[in-house]
């Protein structure tokens, strides 16, 4: 039964790295910005959740959204923006930096301290399923993933803005050829990567009730080497990639004996080495990994 | 490479043969080196200071550019043998009274070893390289990009393994203390010129020529017979090295160890300094490495109240690093192969470009 209930927690780890992985996969195709930055949309929406949840709910998690959007949008109009012609390391390296500088704000405008608020509480209680106690958070982590996945899915295999996302994900020049309008579909997909960060942030303030100005770090660094073993240029890759990675987290911090359970963080690590060795391209190699070498 | 052979330079009327033209490329950065440090130890007693953390900085980027530059191959994870070439001095420096007090469960080996200075930069050599062949070889079979991410992982996995493995430093958390202060500013100075020198001749070699040919096409170099996973290695081992002297020169002047300081702040650093300067050239990972380090002297000044006139001007702490990201950012917008770098001529193929 244990097992279960372990199998299920890492599930909803998976899940939560998953979106991660997703939001950076998103922008990836577009782009071929692998977007380390990412984490600070993560952070910004997590200080709105923390700050506004004491005093309404709702108003929090709306502005969460809306901090996300606003700041994944401003990062493309201030500086992706500029050097969208510049190789895909080059982008990295700038957000990187994007990264870096918004820590420091973040140190800055709310301190080197992390703040701390109970973030729907409700979820922290456990409810019993057929024998098994099952944390509320993790079951809601799940369904929120799938829902964002499917939705996802949903809307760049159904609707004509998505159509268009995943057509200059292919190939960005003929898209542009074709008519449809670069600016206006990246700047999409940043917004895109916005809610799915602001999702990510409502699972883990909820589970940690605390916000840091690295919050976001951890989770966007196991997301993007998640993207990389399971194949960047290809969605279906990226996610599967991050979810892997997020469900070894969980398993290792289970089952790892006491005496090296220190360790489990470097066991992922190993993890993905050992996944290097194995699948040098990806597990899902995309079509364009042969150029890019 | 895609530019024109130039068997011989013309310069002010005089031909100059090409391996003097070449060599040219090494005298410039260790003449600049060496006459900076001569007028920073003058300026203060805390310009020295930062003189020698400049130094170490210096050796890290241009450790980072041996492979960075030459493979145009993204790595964040350098930190990490900085991290192990500084873990590695330490333990050989250490005194093994102190060592016994503050690492009690060492492995015994690691507990009596001991060595002078040079011989434990050396080792810190090493090792450093060692760990950088082997991580290399999991690391070089992947794509450029995906490499460049992968070496986060890397990073990563050693400050874990530093910080919680008893056997080879102090408890989680705690800090490796009473590290003797062996070399001076001139001998660091030396070193810092000696790692110059090695990675021109590294730059020189046959290897390295043919793993710039594949970073300027990499499609043509493989056709042509090289084996870019067999060079970029080369290179990321090389390169490994230096960067374990650098981080066993630099702390050697920090006089504490702990795994928490080889930081994401630490890469951000150092892959700033070498993106500002121009990462094609080890010219530009020179002057990267002095211009940066002189900015974040100043701003130093200013975070702790500087007195200008009547006014004390002084900055929050953290602006050093806010301002290092904003030049990052405004230099890769506006002049992407940085501050030395050629600006690209139109109606030619660039090779300033890294994937």
């Amino acid at each position: 039964m244990t097992f279960l209930q372990a199998l299920i927690d890492a599930t909803s780890a998976g899940a939560v790295y998953a979106l991660a992985a997703l939001g950076i996969g998103l922008v990836f195709g577009v782009m071929r910005l692998a977007n380390f930055a990412n984490g600070e949309l993560i952070t910004g929406a997590g200080y709105a959740l923390i700050l506004l949840w004491p005093v309404s709910w709702p108003l929090a998690i709306v502005a969460s959204i809306v901090v996300a959007v606003a700041l994944a949008l401003f990062m493309d109009a201030a500086v992706f923006r500029w050097i969208r012609s510049q190789p895909p390391a080059t982008l990295l390296i700038a957000s990187f930096g994007v990264s870096i500088l918004l820590q420091r704000v973040y140190d800055g405008v709310f301190g080197t301290n992390v703040l701390s608020a109970a973030v729907a509480p409700a979820l922290a209680s456990s409810v019993t399923i057929g024998g098994l106690r099952v944390n509320l958070i993790s079951v809601v982590s799940i369904v929120l993933g799938a829902v964002l996945l499917v939705g996802m899915h949903v809307f760049l295999t159904r609707t004509r803005m998505g159509l268009q996302v995943r057509a200059a994900s292919e190939d960005f020049r003929a898209a542009r050829v074709l008519g449809i309008r670069a600016g206006s579909v990246i700047a999409l997909t940043f917004a895109l990567s916005g809610i799915l960060a602001a999702a990510i942030a409502f699972v883990l303030t909820a589970q940690s009730g605390s916000v840091g100005p690295t919050f976001g770090v951890q989770v966007t660094l196991f997301a993007l080497i998640g993207s990389a073993i399971g194949g960047l240029g290809r969605l279906g890759g990226s996610v599967f990639g991050g979810f892997i990675v997020g469900f070894a987290v969980s398993m290792f911090t289970t089952w790892l004996p006491d005496w090296i359970n220190d360790f489990r963080i470097a066991f992922v690590y190993l993890l993905v080495a050992v996944v290097l060795v194995i699948a040098p391209n990806g597990l899902f190699a995309g079509r364009h990994s042969k150029e890019r070498t | 490479m895609t530019t024109s052979p130039a068997p011989r330079r013309r310069f002010t009327g005089i031909t100059i043969p090409e391996p003097l033209a070449r060599l040219w490329t090494l005298a410039v950065p260790l003449l600049v080196v060496w006459v900076v440090s001569l007028a920073t130890s003058f300026v203060s007693q805390t310009a020295a200071i930062d003189l020698g953390y400049a130094l170490a900085n210096l050796i890290i980027v241009v450790a980072m550019w041996t492979f960075i530059g030459n493979s145009g191959v993204l790595s964040f994870g350098h930190i990490a043998f900085v991290a192990v070439g500084a873990w590695t001095l330490s333990l050989l420096t250490i005194p093994p009274n102190i060592k016994s007090a503050i690492m009690p469960d060492l492995f015994p080996f690691l507990a009596q070893a001991s060595a002078s200075p040079f011989v434990a930069l050396l080792i810190a050599a090493l090792v450093a390289g060692l760990v950088a062949l082997l991580s290399g070889l999991a690391l070089m079979r992947l794509n450029g990009l995906e490499a460049g991410i992968a070496t986060f992982a890397l990073l990563m996995l050693v400050v874990q393994i530093l910080t919680y493995w008893k056997q080879i430093g102090p408890k989680a958390g705690q800090s490796m203390t009473g590290l003797p202060r062996s070399f001076d500013l001139q001998s660091i100075l030396f070193i810092a010129l000696a790692v110059i020198a090695l990675a021109w001749l590294y730059g020189q070699s046959r290897s390295a020529r043919m793993l710039r040919a594949s970073r300027d096409n990499v499609q043509a170099a493989p056709a042509s017979g090289i084996r870019v996973t067999l060079h970029r290695l080369i290179a990321f081992t090389v390169s490994g090295a230096l960067a374990g002297i650098g981080g066993a020169v630099w702390v050697q002047l920090n006089g504490v160890a702990q795994a928490s300081q080889f930081s994401l702040d630490f890469t951000f650093t150092t892959i700033a300094m070498l993106v500002v300067g121009g990462m094609l050239s080890m010219w530009g990972a020179v002057v990267g490495a002095l211009a940066i380090s002189a900015l974040s002297h100043v701003l130093g000044l200013f975070e702790k109240g500087l007195q200008l006139g009547d006014v004390v001007v002084s900055l929050p702490s953290g602006s050093r690093l806010i301002t290092l990201g904003a030049i990052m950012v405004i230099i890769l917008i506006f002049r992407p192969s940085g501050i030395t770098g050629v600006e690209r001529r139109p109606g030619r193929s660039s090779p300033a470009s890294l994937r």
